[in-house]
């Protein structure tokens, strides 16, 4: 039954997964990424890892998807129909098609490898499991400890510079233009 | 693991080799906070000069003591990762120095991100160079790049800086992307993203290889090695010039010092496959060169040139060169030697260039012996070094790559790796040619006018470079006996 339902939903991510791509409006995107994001979530519970589940749920289906749907609503991006017959149609599709047979190039190597490799299996100490807050902690303030902290600073930075990027320059004001 | 364990994890030698980090980090929150201050505001390059130069001493004291793997094995702050952390350190405060003063009164508004940003970035290349796990690589290559993404972009005003920054993004993200998925299926084959297991497991069967082969594909993107070399020259080009010295050093040295400690996964049957991908690299790049009239431009081609030639120190090593340790020498002198003289090189362009792109270019350089001599005395001595003229730092570096190859016992690479450094000076040489035996055009002689003192730091700086491009030629012992 599990079985079943993992390859179903599979096929599901990977169809939701090419709506993104080829969907016309980028609202029909958005929500083929949302019901990716959902398959996804579903196949970690399958697998036992619950928070993982949840976690996928709430920051990317909750989070970050409703902010890409008030990016598009807020731009007005409802239609990309203009945009598309302005560019140069030939180099598009050329371009289209040489990353879409890269893409698949690296899915068959990817697949072709899986199938004929030996999974080492994951390992997991008796009586502690992966899923479960308590392992996950473990994991992010032991071992990956530095990552986990470094990963603050890249926070600031990234932060930093999109306010550098984004922050309006105002002409002719003492201070420097800090409103 | 309980909490008793987890407290042994940050033991005393933990906590000595993850201070410069913390230095760093702690210095650059200060000087954040001290743009809340507009009192504060001529503190701001004291905090910058002092938290690099704190953090410069704290690895070299790591350099001393060795605190070794620490981390549960994620991290290692030993000689050689000290000695990287050194040069990062150094080329960060480089394109500091250089960058002062280079931005147009109406762009230095954004001087203080600036500053920030830069800062960052020696946090990142450390946690490159001392990664020994996968995860703990990737989250230095973001802390180093996207900051760089921004700098690329810095000069919002003008559209090739915009372009440069964009096509950096891109490229870069697509570049993290393939990294990830390397990971994720070394992952799946080994179980682990720990170097030291993944070493231990050894690299077997096609997902493995799969994997292996993505994660080379995208540090070839850093270090711009073919065919990932194409975002270069329009990168290079299009952001600041000291941002493209910090890429042109910083970047290419930590993404260098990872690809030494990662390189075991390659299978040493593709020693001869580096050797003809590294090969292929140096000839782009040098006739690439040879074909540009902008300076900006033609340094860029000659970095993937460099970039070339120091991975012909990895199919050495996957050849097997019997001298251990003799890779990262190399790889160390000859990084430790473009790192002053790329530095230099480019902080020179940055000095003379006032405004506009035209400064950049080869003609304007036309008869900079009479107007500015020590510039040009300075610029040539850079462009030898570059180009690999023995008594500078260049030259040995190029030898001690060519003499592992031997070593290894390929021979053909290293002879046509020779000839190819050759090819290399037609471009050198043409600057120098430029300035010292072509005359000016009167327009430029009229528009150039002498800078005044706020020129002091990036004199200053490269002044240390000229002397260290030297030093590193005539006394080489100084660095080799010293090394790791």
């Amino acid at each position: 039954m599990a079985e079943i339902l993992f390859y179903v939903l599979s096929a599901a991510a990977l169809l939701f997964g090419l709506g993104v791509v080829l969907a016309k409006s980028p609202m029909m995107s958005v929500l083929s990424l949302l019901g990716s994001f959902f398959c996804l979530a579903v196949i970690y519970l399958l697998a036992g890892f619950q928070f993982l589940a949840a976690a996928q749920i709430l920051v990317y289906a909750g989070a970050i998807l409703v902010l890409f749907l008030f990016v598009i609503m807020l731009l007005n991006l409802g239609e990309l129909g203009a945009i598309a017959e302005r560019s140069n149609s030939f180099l598009d599709s050329t371009a289209a098609r040489i990353g879409a047979v890269i893409a698949v190039g690296m899915g068959v190597v990817g697949l072709a490898a899986a199938s004929r490799a030996a999974f080492q299996p994951v390992r997991v100490e008796p009586g502690k499991g992966l899923d479960g807050l308590e392992a996950i902690a473990t994991e992010l303030f032991g071992r990956y400890s530095l990552a986990f902290e470094a990963a603050s600073i890249l926070l600031l930075a990234t932060m930093v510079a999109v306010i550098a990027l984004a922050k309006r320059q105002r002409r002719g004001l003492k201070n420097g233009g800090r409103a | 693991m309980n909490p008793q364990d987890l407290l042994q994890l940050f033991d005393e030698r933990a906590i000595e080799a993850v201070r410069p980090l913390l230095a760093l980090s702690a210095g650059l929150i200060i000087l954040l906070l001290s743009g809340v201050f507009d009192g504060l505001k001529a503190l701001r390059g004291p905090i910058v000069v002092a938290t690099l130069l704190f953090g410069g001493w704290l690895t070299a004291s790591n350099f001393v003591t060795q605190p070794g793997v620490v981390l549960d094995g994620t991290y290692s702050a030993d000689r050689a990762a000290s000695a990287w952390g050194l040069l990062f350190v150094v080329a960060t405060l480089l394109a500091w120095l250089f960058s002062h003063h280079y931005y147009a009164e109406d762009e230095r508004p954004f001087q203080l991100e600036h500053d920030v940003l830069m800062l960052t970035t020696p946090i990142g290349m450390m946690l490159m160079g001392g990664a020994q796990n996968l995860i703990v690589f990737f989250v230095g290559l973001e802390i180093l790049s996207i900051p760089l993404y921004a700098l690329a972009s810095f000069r919002r005003s003008r559209a090739r800086s915009v372009e440069a920054g964009l096509k950096y993004f891109l490229l870069g993200a697509f570049a993290a992307a393939f990294f990830l998925y390397g990971s994720s299926l070394i992952y799946a084959a080994t179980g682990t993203v720990q170097l030291a297991e993944i070493k231990a497991i050894g690299i077997h069967g096609p997902l493995a290889l799969a994997g292996v082969a993505l994660l080379m594909a995208s540090l070839f993107f850093k270090i711009s090695v073919f065919p990932f070399h194409l975002w270069v020259p329009d990168v290079y080009q299009g952001s600041p010039t000291p941002v493209t010295a910090l890429m042109a050093t910083g970047t290419k040295a930590a993404a260098f010092a990872f690809l030494l400690n990662a390189m075991f996964m390659l299978p040493a049957k593709a020693a001869v496959l580096v050797a003809v991908v590294a090969l292929v690299t140096m000839a782009l790049g040098n006739l690439g060169a040879l074909a540009q009239t902008d300076v900006k431009r033609m340094l860029a081609y000659s970095g993937i040139a460099h970039a070339g030639t120091v991975l012909l120190v990895v199919a050495g090593t996957l050849a097997g060169d019997p001298e251990s340790g003799g890779a990262l020498h190399a790889a160390l002198f000859y990084m430790g030697a473009y790192v002053f003289t790329a530095a230099g090189a480019f902080g020179l362009l940055a000095l003379l260039e006032r405004d506009g792109e035209r400064f950049t270019s080869l003609e304007s350089l036309k008869g900079l012996a009479h107007r500015r001599p020590v510039v040009a005395a300075a610029l040539t001595l850079f462009m030898l070094s570059l180009g690999g003229i023995p008594a500078t730092g260049g030259f040995l570096g190029k030898w001690m790559v060519f003499s592992s190859l031997v070593r290894a016992g390929l021979i053909w690479p290293a002879v046509i790796g020779a000839l190819l450094s050759v090819i290399a000076l037609g471009y050198y040489l043409r600057v120098v040619i430029a300035m010292y035996m072509q005359p000016a055009s009167d327009r430029d002689a009229a528009t150039q006018s002498v800078r005044g003192a706020s020129a002091m730091p990036a004199t200053l700086a490269a002044g240390v470079c000229a002397v260290f491009v030297l030093v590193m030629g005539v006394l080489p012992s100084l660095f080799l006996d010293r090394l790791p």
